[in-house]
Formats: C-alpha cells, structure tokens, sequence
C-alpha cells in the first residue's frame, strides 16, 4: 500500500492545486468550506464536481448541474471493469471502498504501472486512491476557506498539469500498432465533439466508445482475413 | 448552505458511485464473456479521449506544450519528468505568447 502511496504524490500535488482553486470556485457561489469537504469525500471525482459547481453557478439548475456532473462520471463505468481483475478476491466491503477512491490519476497510475510489474495489484490501488481522496478532500476545503479571490492559476500551468500527466499515461499504456488506430479513432472523436459543443464528459465516452468500435472492426477484419 | 446545494451534493454522490457499482457489476460479466477484450483496450482508449477532451479548442501553444510533453513521456516513460517539462513548456509558451 506504501508503494501507491508515495507513488502517487507527485500527482496528488498536482491535484492539491487543482483542487484549491476548486474550493475557491465553489466557496464563491455559496458553498461553505465544510460543504466543499463534504462533496468532495462522498463524491470523489474532481472533473465531475467542477462542471457541477460550474453548471450550477450559470444556470441554478440542479438537476441540469448534476446530470451533467454525472455524465463526466460515466466513463467510470469502463474505468472500474477495467479493474475487475486487480480486484479479484477481495471482499465487497473493500471492493466498494476501492471503487470509491479510485479516480483518474491512481486508476491510471495502477494499470500503467500493472502493464510493467503484475506484482502491481490492489494494495497499489487502494494506498494510492487513500492518498488522492485525502489530498482532494482537504485542498478543495482549504481552498473554500481562503474564499474570494480567485488568482489565475490557468496561467502558471495548473490546468496543464493533468493534460501532461494523462499523456505519460497514455505512453504506459501504449500496447504497441494494434493501438495505433483505435487511439486515433477515440481522439479524433473526442475532439469533433467538444467542437461541436457538447460536454467534454460526452467527448470522453463518445471517443471511447467509437475507439472500441475501430477496435471491434480491426479484430472481425482481422479474423475474416485469417 | 441552502436545500439546492444540499441536493446537488447527493445526486452527485448516488450517480458517482452508482456508476462504479455498475462497472464492478458489468466488469465481472465482461470478463466472463467473449468481450473480454474490452477491459484491455477501455484504459488507453479514456486516457486518449480525456487528452483529446482538455486539448480541443485550445490554443496552438496548449498544443505545442502537449507535442513536447509526449516526446519526453516517449522518452523517460515518467510520469513526473513529463508533468514538469509539460507545465514548464505551458507556462513559458504561454508567457511568451502575451
């Protein structure tokens, strides 16, 4: 459990900051800094609370503001199958509380770091997912408390933090040519859709499944072809 | 803290972990069935399309910044050189471009 633990710090600080001026986002349309803590620890899922927050914020809708959280959630569904052999054997008590703190960075950190080293199990998952929602829960509380103003942190590179750390994701994950087109598939997609100005949660289900789709089609032809 | 925000928080905590029941719930079944070999490729392909998602409609330096973070993730395979060549390259490409 140490292992994910440490491993996973360099991350968490990333997330600490992303999470602070989350804090200060939802401090400023009403939140208390105890309601942001409490969001944070029985929510769990950084993306999804900003578009909420955001969302509710412009348009006071909280159904709208929730669903739409709740569609960036939705990519969790193929995240967790994924770990559906990590967590093989356990109990349902700890399954559900190893579900419940994995989020993008330690699920992404634990099948990067499981392609290299099958050693690499749930104990990495569960340590690194304990540090993450600890760090989440108190820097978005911190940064509800610190409140008003709101520095432009976009411009020291914040935002970009997680955009390089999923691309070293990516890289662990690359699976060699098989990948190539697939990948392809999932991004352009991906991109088409935020153009055409839906949510980035449908942007990310929409380019994974349209990747799984190209990768459906390349094993049938495939098959056929053999 | 009013009766919305109240609301919003539990919507959002049942939906979030309802939705990680039914990919532990739809994992085993997966597992045991011909698709199996969806849980290999799931990973990469939401990694990509998360990339895909935080570059679209940004600038051409975000981009620029993203190229250079992928050349030392092809490079190192580590995850901290490349956060802290990709913020690095953000922030100058950034600064410069003002």
């Amino acid at each position: 459990m140490k292992h994910g633990a440490f491993a996973i710090l360099p991350l968490a600080s990333g997330a600490a900051l992303y999470g602070f001026a989350f804090g200060l986002l939802a401090a400023q349309v009403g939140f208390p800094w105890w309601g942001v803590g409490l969001m944070s620890a029985a929510v769990h899922a950084g993306s999804s609370q900003i578009v909420a927050v955001e969302q509710f914020a412009n348009t006071s809708a909280v159904l709208g503001a929730a669903l739409a959280g709740a569609a960036l959630n939705l990519r969790y569904i193929g995240i967790v199958a994924s770990l559906s052999e990590v967590l093989d054997g356990l109990s349902w008590r700890i399954k559900l509380l190893a579900i419940h703190i994995t989020g993008d960075e330690n699920w992404a950190l634990t099948m990067s770091e499981r392609a290299r080293s099958r050693d690499i199990g749930p104990s990495f998952l569960i340590g690194s997912g304990l540090v993450m929602i600890s760090v989440w829960t108190v820097s978005t509380t911190a940064g509800a408390f610190a409140g008003a103003v709101l520095p432009d942190l976009e411009r020291f590179g914040l935002g970009f933090a997680f955009t390089a750390a999923f691309i070293a994701m990516a890289r662990g994950l690359w699976r060699g040519r098989s990948s190539a087109l697939p990948w392809i598939v999932a991004f352009g997609v991906a991109i088409v859709v935020v153009q055409l100005g839906a949510p980035k949660a449908y942007a990310v289900v929409g380019g994974a499944l349209s990747g799984l789709l190209a990768s459906h089609t390349i094993r049938r032809t495939g098959k056929v072809a053999a | 803290m009013t009766s919305d925000h109240w609301i919003l928080i539990a919507i959002l905590a049942i939906a979030a972990f309802s939705i990680r029941v039914v990919g532990l719930l739809a994992g085993d079944k997966i597992r045991a069935s011909r698709h199996a070999w969806m849980l290999d490729e799931i990973p990469g392909l939401i990694v990509v399309s998360l990339i895909a998602a935080s570059l679209a409609g940004q600038p051409l330096t975000t981009w620029v910044a993203a190229a250079i973070a992928l050349c030392v993730a092809h490079l190192s395979h580590h995850v901290i050189a490349t956060m802290v060549v990709g913020v690095f390259a953000y922030a100058s490409l950034s600064w410069l471009a003002l």
